[in-house]
């Protein structure tokens, strides 16, 4: 092959700064799972509230572990599927499905290994600071949506803590519906 | 000035795995705006130099074969370019 001269080495320069500027960095290419885990995590908050009222019998807590199943199990053959047909998957999605499952796992592991020391409300808290985490590092690499979302997770956050005992959960459940889920739903609606 | 990458088309695929894990063909072949023959020979020699890793699976009962970069292929791609970017100062 010939030696490139000046003129040549400039096309193939531009051709790869092209290349890289359109290198497309979508970091977040799943708004179901926040959809899911959004309106998941907003049942199981305004229900732990619901019960602690008394607006709604005890037995009604056996539906928890149903719709943590269900949740998991979407999550799990979403993915699956996705991989498959998934033509492109940049480094940058896989640390950030790194830190998604790392983030909200610990956070799951820590809700069910420590319901002694995280009592009432505690857990929503636990599961609302990992949506904010999650929410703001997608943020943080230019996702306007996710930055707006994941200050909303924490000012719910901050509000529940002090609004009345008798509404916090309902404070918690809104800022993981309109946060995490609407996030999730925001991200479908631009993809389509 | 590596031998290899001074074919555009190479250069181009090789450009096109940098940020991403895994490419399938048939984005590449979009991406780069070249045909399916053009493209899958000169993938060869990229595979056979050791610079791009293949992949060959099913994806819905349709062969997907997908390609990602080396760490020796993005050593080759970093030097390359330095390269052409000092042969451009030289010349101006």
């Amino acid at each position: 092959m010939e030696p490139l001269d000046a003129a040549a080495a400039q096309d193939h320069l531009e051709m790869v700064n092209r290349i890289l500027a359109e290198s497309h960095q979508r970091l977040c290419n799943g708004g179901e799972y926040f959809v899911v885990w959004g309106i998941g995590s907003a049942y199981i908050t305004v229900l732990a509230q619901l019960v602690h009222g008394g607006l709604v019998p005890f037995a009604a807590t056996w539906s928890l572990p149903i719709v943590i199943a269900v949740c998991a199990a979407f999550s799990i053959v979403r993915s699956r599927q996705t991989r498959l047909v998934l033509q492109r998957s940049s480094l940058l999605q896989r640390e950030f499905f790194n830190v998604l499952w790392l983030t909200l796992g610990l956070a799951f592991v820590v809700d069910i290994a420590g319901f002694n020391i995280f009592t009432g409300l505690a857990g929503a808290a636990i599961w609302s600071v990992a949506e904010a985490i999650v929410l703001l590092y997608i943020g943080m690499h230019g996702n306007r949506r996710a930055q707006i979302a994941g200050v909303l997770v924490v000012v719910s956050l901050v509000a529940a803590n002090f609004a009345l005992p008798g509404i916090a959960g309902y404070v918690l459940g809104a800022g993981m519906l309109l946060g995490y889920a609407g996030f999730g739903a925001s991200e479908l609606l631009a993809r389509e | 000035m590596d031998e290899l990458l001074l074919s555009k088309v190479r250069l181009g695929v090789v450009a096109e795995l940098l940020n991403y894990d895994w490419v399938a063909f048939s984005e590449l072949v979009r991406s780069l705006d070249t045909t399916n023959g053009n493209l899958g020979a000169h993938l060869s020699k990229l595979v056979d130099a050791g610079y791009v890793e293949e992949e060959k699976s099913f994806a819905n009962r349709r062969p997907l074969s997908r390609y990602r970069l080396t760490k020796r292929g993005r050593e080759a791609f970093a030097n390359h370019v330095a390269q052409l970017q000092s042969l451009l100062k030289a010349a101006t």
